[in-house]
């Protein structure tokens, strides 16, 4: 029951949700979209937690995403023992790294008077779920070892028959409790995404890099 | 030739009387919402003074602007790639305190307060947390008529000696009011990494997309003016939008018609934009010439037909021709660029003002010795601090404006008295009789139809399939927030 819950149920409502939500919200009303910095109020304790948490996360969703799209050179780059070693090692130290960051931000919003007002609901499910996240991470890479290579065997086998539309649970039911939450909460927070600020993370702005410097635009033409 | 319209304005800052007017009736129009409370599109510092934000002109502190390196611009602050990695904290963003944390009195308890022994107070809360501000550190003109302020007065970066501020025979004070300056370069654009701020063709006008804001805050360091703001609660950036629906039917700007003492002109510029760049690679002292130099003649036919074929109208050539802005910039040459190191050219001009004489006790009847007004040589607004401010540090141009002023009045002086008008004193200040008169007239009693010369937008000739949707009152789209 919990297993169909969390590896059929909340995949496919979370994936609808963004697809359909999304570019409702992008034609509705871009004025929301944004990702509502507050560094404009307070500075110096964002510092320590913006750049962990994006430079510890960013790597981490980086290298889930890479086992999805190319199992294969992973597999092969990761049967090296010394790889996998070093693979692992980098991202214990990185998802570590988040975990600092996320925890700096939420107790900067908690001690933070001048952020009362700007801080909704959303924000805080945001954190708190975020941070819950980063941590079942960090407790599956240390007490469930060697996670980016059995990751391939069996959360990856089993997003391709998600994405077949013939799910296999089979390759995820007899995983302990702290991972099927770890996919559970994976799966809310691509469900949020539409939702809250998190929209900010579709959009990454690389246009520019090859613009020329002043942008022009006519009424007119 | 790539000829191009813009909307520019120029204060005559020898009549600004530092009111405020022009501060107010922008914040009435533009920024009296939530989480713009902090931000003055419009505002008017006094100088010698740190300014809003302190120290805004600082641009070791705020990397603001462009540098000149091997022959071409770049931007101070970040480089393409270095914006990438700096998207989740922005290093050179000011900062709340850097402006000051918008404030209100509670009114309602001297009404509502509960019968006791003491008078009821109204006392000052923050309008960002609601919470109560026991005593209040800053504002938006914090540092007014403080020109000979210990605190703020001697930290302005245009003093090359800032010991005469607290000299009580050579301390000296005037107003800067400012707004966007709708610069031909700006830098703010170039910084933007989702393309949200323009310019737009037809009248220069620099704009933020709002649709296109994710809210990255390059814009708020890289304007070397500070004049983009980040509004906290929309998450969006925000900055003057030279009122463009005010302009577009051919009203000026609030600010300047506010303005209580005439100090502002509004009218069309024509430029040639293939030569921006090349002029702004000038060296620092060259850069008002070279700034001049790109701004084109509406007489000459040939600017006329090019322009043309860029689309400016016929209305908007005629507003350029009879521009007092052009008379102002470029035939009088009068007006001078905000701090035109920062490479962005700014097309907002200001005329230097005159200043009294040095003084100490026993040397003021010299006044008589030059026929009423003072000579140059003895303003007290040293010539290197408005060189500082106006020219890239040269001084040879700030006299001749100075001069030209000077000249003026001794002229208009002579003939209202009677006496006899003495032509060198115009010729040697580079005026003629003719000239004399149409400057007198502009900063004098010009009227509004001579200060303000708008051309309105030619919206019939617009394709109004395309305007069907993309305009309108914008109460349907609401900001995070928003009520």
């Amino acid at each position: 029951m919990l297993n169909n819950f969390i590896f059929i149920v909340l995949p496919y409502t979370a994936l609808a949700l963004l697809i359909f939500v999304t570019p409702y919200r992008y034609f509705s009303n871009r004025l929301t979209w944004s990702a509502y910095s507050t560094q404009f109020l307070e500075r110096k304790t964002l510092f320590w937690g913006i750049n962990p948490w994006h430079y510890g996360i960013i790597p981490v969703l980086a290298a889930h995403l890479l086992g999805f799209i190319a199992p294969g050179p992973m597999k092969a780059l990761l049967g090296n023992q010394r790889n996998l070693v070093i693979f692992e090692s980098i991202g214990l130290a990185l998802g570590l790294f988040a975990v600092f960051g996320c925890l700096a931000l939420l107790l900067r919003r908690v001690n933070t008077p001048i952020l009362k007002k700007v801080t909704y609901t959303a924000d805080w499910v945001l954190l708190y779920l975020l941070a819950a996240q980063a941590l079942s991470g960090v407790y599956i890479g240390v007490f469930m070892r060697w996670g980016s290579q059995w990751y391939l065997h069996t959360a990856v086998p089993y997003f391709w028959s998600l994405a077949t539309f013939n799910p296999q649970i089979d390759y995820m039911a007899d995983f302990p409790l702290m991972l099927k939450l770890h996919a559970a909460g994976a799966f809310l927070i691509v469900a949020l995404i539409p939702f809250t600020k998190l929209v900010h993370l579709l959009y990454v702005p690389v246009g520019f890099l090859t613009d020329p410097p002043i942008l022009y635009k006519w009424r007119s033409r | 030739m790539n000829v191009r319209a813009q909307l520019v304005m120029v204060f005559n800052l020898d009549k600004c009387i530092g009111c405020h007017a022009c501060s107010i009736s922008c914040k009435n129009i533009w920024t009296d919402r939530k989480g713009a409370e902090y931000m003055w599109w419009n505002n008017v510092e006094t100088k010698p003074g740190v300014g809003y934000p302190k120290k805004w002109e600082n641009q070791e502190k705020f990397k603001g602007g462009w540098l000149r390196e091997n022959g071409k611009l770049r931007l101070r602050a970040l480089g393409k790639g270095p914006t990438l990695f700096n998207m989740f904290f922005q290093p050179n963003m000011p900062k709340l305190e850097d402006y000051y944390e918008p404030f209100d009195f509670d009114y309602g308890n001297l009404y509502k307060a509960p019968t006791g022994s003491d008078q009821p107070v109204a006392e000052a809360f923050s309008q960002i947390s609601g919470d109560r501000i026991d005593k209040i550190t800053g504002g938006p003109n914090w540092d007014d008529d403080l020109s000979g302020s210990q605190l703020y007065a001697v930290e302005d970066s245009n003093l090359a000696d800032n010991t005469l501020v607290s000299d009580y025979g050579r301390m000296f004070m005037q107003y800067l009011p400012r707004i966007c300056n709708h610069c031909l370069n700006p830098a703010c654009v170039a910084s933007c990494p989702s393309r949200a701020l323009y310019k737009r063709g037809e009248d220069g006008v620099v704009l933020v997309d709002q649709n296109v804001c994710k809210g990255w805050r390059f814009c708020t360091s890289a304007c070397p003016y500070k004049k983009v703001y980040f509004n906290w609660q929309s998450g969006k950036a925000e900055k003057c939008i030279f009122c463009f629906p005010r302009t577009e039917t051919g009203q000026c700007n609030a600010c300047a018609h506010s303005c209580v003492g005439r100090i502002r002109h509004v009218g069309v510029l024509l430029y040639d934009a293939d030569r921006v760049e090349e002029a702004l690679l000038k060296p620092d002292d060259q850069l008002v010439a070279a700034h001049r130099e790109v701004i084109l003649d509406p007489h000459d036919p040939e600017v006329r037909e090019s322009a043309s074929r860029n689309g400016v109208t016929d209305q908007w050539l005629e507003a350029a021709r009879k521009s007092p802005v052009y008379a102002l910039v470029k035939e009088f040459a009068v007006a001078l660029p905000l701090h035109p190191e920062f490479r962005t050219m700014p097309m907002a001009w200001y005329i230097p003002s005159l200043s009294p004489v040095i003084s100490s006790g026993g040397d003021l009847h010299e006044l008589a010795d030059h026929g009423t007004f003072p000579l140059l040589e003895k303003m007290r607004a040293p010539i290197s601090f408005l060189a500082s401010l106006l020219s890239g540090g040269n001084e040879e141009i700030i006299a001749d404006v100075i001069k030209k002023q000077i000249a003026l009045r001794l002229f208009k002086r002579a003939g209202n008295i009677g006496q006899p008008i003495d032509d060198s004193i115009l010729k040697n200040a580079g005026l003629d009789e003719a000239g004399a008169n149409k400057l007198y007239r502009l900063f004098t009693i010009a009227s509004y139809r001579e200060r303000f010369i708008v051309p309105s937008q030619q919206r019939e000739e617009q394709d109004s399939y395309q305007r069907k949707g993309s305009s309108g009152f914008g109460i349907l789209k609401k900001t995070r927030g928003a009520k």
